[in-house]
Formats: C-alpha cells, sequence, structure tokens
C-alpha cells in the first residue's frame, strides 16, 4: 500500500562509490599482479613466470630496505597507537585535552611532505635544535657530522611518521567518543574508587578499540608505504621498500616496471600480514586482559608516568608548531651561519622567485583538490541523504527512543559504506596506483587531467564521509520535514534549508577533502605520468640538493593551501550569517 | 473541505498498534485525540501526513475533501503540521521563513504584503527582518503557525503544539492558533495528553487497543 518514495534513486550515490572503489582497487591489483608474473605484453613480456620474483628478492640491498620499512613502519603505528591511548588516558578533559581539539584541523591539515621539510630542518646536524644548544652546551662551531636525518635505520622517519599520525588519531578518537556514553561511565566507576586513567584503560578504551580499528589498520598500511616522507627523511642508500618501488616505476629502462610490480605486490603482502597479525593481537588481547581488566585492582601504573605521557603529547604539538616556524625563518633568511640561532640578514628574494616559480604547480593543486573535493562532497552527500532516508520516513522525531533507533538504522547502513571507504586506505597507494597506471598506459588513457583528478577523489572521499557524517546524520529530521509539508519539492528543501543549514560541516568537510587532496603525493607522480606537478611533487623533488631557502618557501606554500581552505570554512559562514543567532552554534 | 479517517489502522509486524479510527472532521473544527503516551497518537499524525515509517502498515483510509490520500506523497498532500518545537529555519529571517510557504506564483510585493498582513494578525508587525533566534518563545510559535497557514494547507495536524509553552502563555497561543483554524475554514487534528488543550465543543477521541 505504500509507495516506495521516488527519493530513493538516491541509492545510485552508494552503489557508485562502491562499484567506483571496488574496480579501482580490483582492477589495480591486477595491473600490478601480472607484470609481477612477467606478464606484460605491451614491453614484450608474455611468458609468465616467477622470474620477476627471484630478481626482486635477489636485488641487491633488498633486505635491507624491506628491514628498513618494516622497522619503521612498525615502530612507528605501536608506538603511536600506545601513546594515544595513554595520552586520552591521563589528560582527557584537562586544559591539555582541550588545547588539542582547537589546534587539531589545523594541526591535521598540515601536509605530510612540509612537514618531512620542516622536521628535517629541525633535527639535522646544521638544524634548529642543535643550534639552540650551540656553542654554549656543545662548543660546535660547525655543524656536527652525525647522521641524525636520512639515517639508515629510519629512525628520524619513524619520529617523524609517530608526530605526524598522533593527531590523526586523536581526530579519530574524538570522533569514536560520541558514540560512548563517556561521562556517565566515568561517573560510576569513579563512585566505585577507580581512578580516570585507570577507567579508560580498563573499559572504555577496550570499548572505544571497534571504532577506532580500521583508523588504525590505515596507520599501519600508512606507515609501511609512506613514500613523500620517507624520500624526505628515510635512508637513501639503501631506501625503504616504498621509494625503491617508486625509483624502478620512475626508471627509464620499462623492464624496472617488473620489478616494481613485483615489489609493490611484496609490499601490500607486509601491509596484510601487519594488520592480521594487529588483528589477532587484539583478539587475544581480548582473552589475556580480561584477568586484569577484573582484578579490581585500583591503583595504575599509569599514574606514575602521567607527567611522562603529558609531557610526549606536549613534545608532540610543539615539534609540529616550531617545524612550521623554522620553515619560515629559513624562508625569509639571506645569511645565516651555523651556530647562529637567527639569520643574520633577511630577505624577500626567495619567496618572489618561489611564488613565480611555482605558481603552475599552484594552480594544478587548486584546481585538483577543489574538483577531487567537490566530487567527493556531491557523493558523500549523496550517500549520507540516501542514509538518512533509506530508513525511513516519518515526522515526530519527537521520542528520544524513536529518534535513536532511526539514527542507530542511519548509523547500520553508514558502518557498510564505511568498509568500502577504507579500501583506498588499507591498500598501499603505490600498489594499487602503480597498477592502475600500467592499465591506464594501456588504454591509452594515461596523463589525463580527469584520471589524476580521479585518483585524488580515492583518497579525498573517505576523510570527508569520515568528517561529515556524524554532524549530517544527526540533523534533525524534522526541520525537513517541516519545510516539505509547507508544500516544497525534496530537492528543493535539501538545496534551501537542509544544506544551508549545515554549510559550516559542508566547508569544513570540503576543506579536509581539499587538504588531502594538497597532501598526494604517488597518485600524482603515478597516474599523472609525470605530466603534472603539484606543490607537494615540487616540494619533494626540489628536496634533493635545492637551497633550503627555496625549499622553505615551497614548504610554506604547500602548507598555506589547506589553511586558506580552513580559514574560509569558518570565515564565509560567519559572513553569511553574521546575523543568525541560531547559525553559529 | 473535510477529513476523513475510514476503518484506519496501522499495523506493525501483522498487529495493530490501536483499533480501528473512524472520525470525520468538518472545515474548522478541531478533533482532539488523547491517549497515554505510547499509544501510537504520532504514528496516526504521520500516516495522515504520509510521512509513515516503513516498518508500519497502513489499513482502511484517509480521505482529504473526497480524495484518497493512500498513495499520495507527503509534499503534495497539501496538508500542514506543527510540531511541539517551533522549528523555524534558523539561516532565514521571519519574512524568508514566512515567504517560503507561499505558494502561489507572485511577485515579491505581493509576497511581502501577504507577510505583512499575516504578521499583524498575529500582533507581530515590523518582524520580517528579524533574526528567528531573537524571538521569544511565544513569538516563535505564533510565526510558526502563520508559517504553515501560509502554505494553505487543506487540513492541519498539530501534534502536541503547546507542550513546551508555560501555563500562561499556553492559553494565549491555544486561543490564537483555534481562532486562526477556524477563520481559515478547515479541519485540524491535534494531538495531545494534556486535557486543557481540547478546544471546547470539540470532538474528543480516545486511541486505545482492546485487551484480547
Amino acid at each position: 500500500m505504500i509507495k516506495i518514495p521516488v527519493q530513493d534513486k538516491r541509492i545510485i550515490f552508494p552503489v557508485f562509490v562502491m562499484i567506483l572503489f571496488c574496480t579501482t582497487i580490483v582492477a589495480g591489483l591486477i595491473g600490478t599482479i601480472l607484470p609481477s608474473l612477467n606478464y606484460l605484453p605491451v614491453i614484450g613480456h608474455t611468458q609468465v613466470s616467477l622470474s620477476v620474483w627471484f630478481d626482486f628478492f635477489s636485488y641487491p640491498g633488498i633486505q635491507t630496505s624491506i628491514f628498513v620499512t618494516l622497522f619503521s613502519g612498525i615502530t612507528a603505528s605501536f608506538v603511536v597507537v600506545s601513546l594515544v591511548f595513554l595520552f586520552i588516558s591521563v589528560s582527557h578533559g584537562n586544559a591539555l585535552w582541550k588545547f588539542f581539539e582547537k589546534i587539531l584541523s589545523p594541526v591535521l591539515s598540515i601536509p605530510h611532505a612540509a612537514f618531512a621539510v620542516g622536521f628535517g630542518f629541525l633535527i639535522a646536524p646544521s638544524g634548529w635544535l642543535i643550534r639552540l644548544v650551540s656553542p654554549l652546551l656543545t662548543g660546535f662551531n660547525t655543524p656536527p657530522d652525525w647522521i641524525l636525518l636520512n639515517d639508515p635505520a629510519g629512525i628520524s622517519l619513524t619520529i617523524a611518521l609517530v608526530i605526524k599520525e598522533f593527531p590523526f588519531l586523536i581526530m579519530v578518537t574524538m570522533g569514536a567518543m560520541g558514540q560512548l556514553d563517556i561521562k556517565k561511565t566515568l561517573f560510576v566507576a569513579r563512585a566505585l574508587g577507580y581512578k580516570k586513567e585507570q577507567i579508560w584503560l580498563k573499559i572504555l578504551i577496550p570499548r572505544l578499540y571497534p571504532h577506532l580499528r580500521l583508523s588504525i589498520f590505515a596507520v599501519i598500511a600508512y606507515s609501511l608505504s609512506v613514500v613523500d616522507m620517507a624520500i624526505l627523511l628515510g635512508p637513501s642508500a639503501p631506501s625503504s621498500l616504498s621509494v625503491l618501488i617508486l625509483k624502478w616505476f620512475n626508471d627509464p629502462d620499462v623492464n624496472f616496471k617488473l620489478l616494481a610490480s613485483a615489489g609493490s605486490l611484496f609490499l601490500f603482502f607486509i601491509v596484510l600480514l601487519s594488520i592480521f597479525f594487529v588483528y589477532l593481537l587484539e583478539r587475544s588481547a581480548r582473552v589475556f586482559l580480561r584477568p586484569w581488566i577484573t582484578n579490581g585492582n585500583r591503583s595504575s601504573f599509569v599514574t606514575l608516568f602521567k607527567p611522562m605521557i603529558s609531557f610526549t603529547g606536549i613534545c608532540i604539538i610543539i615539534f609540529t608548531i616550531i617545524s612550521s616556524v623554522i620553515l619560515v625563518i629559513w624562508s625569509f633568511s639571506w645569511q645565516w651561519r651555523f651556530p647562529d640561532f637567527l639569520p643574520a640578514t633577511w630577505t624577500l628574494k626567495f619567496w618572489a622567485k618561489g611564488l613565480v616559480s611555482s605558481f603552475d604547480p599552484v594552480m594544478t593543486t587548486l584546481f585538483t583538490g577543489g574538483a577531487s573535493a567537490f566530487l567527493g562532497l556531491l557523493l558523500t552527500i549523496g550517500c549520507l541523504e540516501y542514509a538518512v532516508n533509506s530508513n525511513q520516513n516519518r515526522i515526530g522525531q519527537n521520542r528520544i527512543g524513536q529518534n535513536k533507533t532511526l539514527q542507530n538504522k542511519a548509523k547500520n547502513y553508514t558502518k557498510y559504506i564505511h568498509y568500502f571507504l577504507y579500501l583506498p586506505l588499507l591498500v598501499p597507494q603505490i600498489t594499487f596506483m602503480a597498477g592502475i597506471q600500467l592499465l591506464l598506459v594501456i588504454m591509452k588513457m594515461d596523463g589525463y587531467w580527469i584520471t589524476l583528478m580521479g585518483s585524488h577523489m580515492l583518497f579525498v572521499l573517505p576523510y570527508m564521509f569520515i568528517a561529515l557524517s556524524a554532524t549530517y546524520l544527526s540533523f534533525d529530521k524534522r526541520v525537513t520535514d517541516q519545510a516539505i509539508f509547507l508544500g516544497r519539492s525534496y530537492t528543493r528543501v535539501l538545496f534551501t534549508i537542509k544544506l544551508p543549514m549545515l554549510l559550516k560541516p559542508i566547508l569544513f568537510s570540503f576543506a579536509i577533502g581539499f587538504s588531502v587532496s594538497v597532501a598526494q603525493y604517488i597518485p600524482t607522480m603515478l597516474v599523472g605520468a609525470g605530466r603534472f606537478s603539484t606543490i607537494t611533487t615540487e616540494v619533494v623533488n626540489i628536496a634533493s640538493g635545492s637551497d633550503r631557502r627555496i625549499m622553505a618557501v615551497y614548504a610554506l606554500i604547500q602548507q598555506c593551501l589547506p589553511l586558506i581552505m580552513f580559514a574560509m570554512a569558518i570565515i564565509i559562514p560567519k559572513i553569511l550569517y553574521y546575523n543568525r543567532k541560531g547559525m553559529q552554534v | 473541505m473535510s477529513l476523513e479517517l475510514e476503518n484506519l489502522s496501522i499495523l506493525k509486524q501483522g498487529s495493530a498498534i490501536f483499533d480501528p479510527v473512524n472520525l470525520v472532521i468538518r472545515p474548522g473544527e478541531i478533533t482532539t485525540i488523547m491517549g497515554p503516551s505510547g499509544c501510537g497518537k504520532s504514528t496516526l499524525l504521520s500516516a495522515v501526513s504520509g510521512s509513515l515509517d516503513r516498518a508500519f502498515t497502513l489499513k482502511g483510509s484517509i480521505l482529504l475533501n473526497g480524495r484518497n490520500m493512500g498513495d499520495c506523497p507527503m509534499e503534495k498532500r497539501n496538508i500542514g503540521i506543527l510540531f511541539q518545537d517551533d522549528l523555524l529555519f534558523p539561516h532565514m529571517n521571519i519574512g524568508g521563513n514566512l515567504a517560503f510557504a507561499i505558494q502561489e506564483k507572485i511577485s515579491r510585493v505581493q509576497k511581502s504584503q501577504i507577510i505583512d498582513k499575516a504578521l499583524k494578525t498575529a500582533g507581530l508587525e515590523g518582524f520580517e527582518k528579524r533574526d528567528p533566534s531573537s524571538l521569544s518563545g511565544g513569538q516563535k510559535s505564533r510565526i510558526s503557525l502563520l508559517r504553515s497557514l501560509l502554505a494553505k494547507p487543506s487540513a492541519l495536524l498539530l501534534d502536541e503544539p503547546f507542550s513546551t509553552l508555560d501555563q500562561t502563555l499556553k492559553a494565549k497561543i491555544r486561543s490564537f492558533v483555534f481562532s486562526q483554524i477556524k477563520k481559515m475554514n478547515i479541519p485540524a487534528l491535534l494531538v495531545t495528553h494534556d486535557p486543557k488543550d481540547c478546544p471546547e465543543g470539540g470532538m474528543i477521541l480516545n486511541l486505545n487497543k482492546e485487551e484480547g
């Protein structure tokens, strides 16, 4: 008797996203697997064999590359996850935590490459940290010949990864906290005599973990397969596996493409194995930690380390901030001798030079980022609209109970979309992007801006969806119902009531999508086929051998682009709704 | 112009949540549905307005001016609804909120004349440019009603519209709403759990379910 509403045509949005994501990744993997089996007809390899794999494993220095990858990736993931859990346990709700909440967005918007350049300027033998204590404490008048940057074991890379991933995991955790009744749990358990940090470790984090699982897997996949930061901070000869793969892929000798395919498949294998290992760890922890959770012990070892953990959190933020500050100083410096803390003379020359020479890459970055974030927004809103309307269609969510079941239904549905959206974040970028690039070459479709933009969109969409979904799903449906009862069509209500009311979160999501696009290195390098350079590829390219001052200018330009978007996301609603108090919340 | 419910019942997983309802509401009349919370009052309203959750099945028929509303989507039913919250659109001013409801394709000047007139009837002259959040609770309720009426609905549903107002305000708003419904001469269906909300001489229906 009840007709299925016309609006359910919206199902094309989630279906499109799922098909797009699945086919790209499957196609990418096929494009990697075949060449790794010595099958790449375009360059005359048609004899399927395992010879590529033998070549791969006997490549000089390959063991070291694999070791560096494993060491930096696993250590960084392990440290950052434990640190995030400990940090939440000791500082949730205090002033430091609130400070984190405020600065999270700008900190997250710093592109990896820009951060790596600034971090390098800090820790290098001639960097700011050693200048700070020289010559007073160290007696150095020339930079020491220590290998602090690009160290063979990848320790500087590992530390940089921890610092960069920490705010990301904190943000994901903050989002997941909305799913739990944190306040009540803390209240009840404190009444039972437990300390705050004990409650977090024993009760809240085990309950939060399922919501964080995919993000933690994404951190593992990213740390093991990072390229831009590894080029800037990681060891060079031999480099980590991902950097080696990119080098092979870009080698003028096309036969190296086979080796690159095998390598990137092996990297994928490492990622899968690590994720599986973490999954097993989680399962066994659930069993082994149960006695500890229920032992009734109210004193916590964490309490002893409280100051240390807070201090580490503060250090991470300080490092992130001064990595940007040092870029500013370098970009304006003219003469800066070693032990001096600040440059002796300053200049605008490098900004003038950098702004001119970076004009084309900046334009490419703006267009690619803007287009992919816009497309991402369209798909995100489409999927969320389907989620909101697919399961229910009624007025009066005036009873809290009803409201909850509706939202839970929509949440369940978004959970499925989540799994698809996380796919590109769990497979190493270089693995399936390399495959896609080979397929595009075969189909003679490589080097188009539209494919470049599409490849960015694969990574932009997940973050936009994660950023927008909670606010979007909790939008009071009675408002749109009321508008529809006034006789307006669904589409008109969406565009004149709902989206304008959600302007602020929508612009924020756009800014996040844009900043993710700005940070992309591998998709631009591979899918762009060398025909497109963005500010990010320029930052990484000029990093080797170029002037520090011009490097600083480029890294700052890269860092500014997302910040401008975030600033706009804050300012635009303020201007449009300056006299609407109801919109200021 | 009348709203008729014929043998209307709503099923959830095959069983009716209340006994079949038979009702005829004539223009200008207000019928009140009462019953304890959870008896299905709001569900009945959502069935009439066309926004019933798909977990429910509708039996019987809803006739508006003799036309069966069974398959009609909610934006085409021409049934207005008033919730307990005013639900004014916070990003538009009062004039914008009211203009949103006017369906006729008329000039801007004519629209603003209509809005002026409507505001006058509510004693809120000159409020066009005001920000909704700068209004008092009673003022918001009145604007909300005006907005619903400017869409020229053929019937009006009231879902506990007075429950958030304080006692003194309640009586004032109530009589304003009732007088406006009389003036528009449309049938209205009111859902409430407060016996004082029922208009004098109006029909009262108790929603219940016979056991067994």
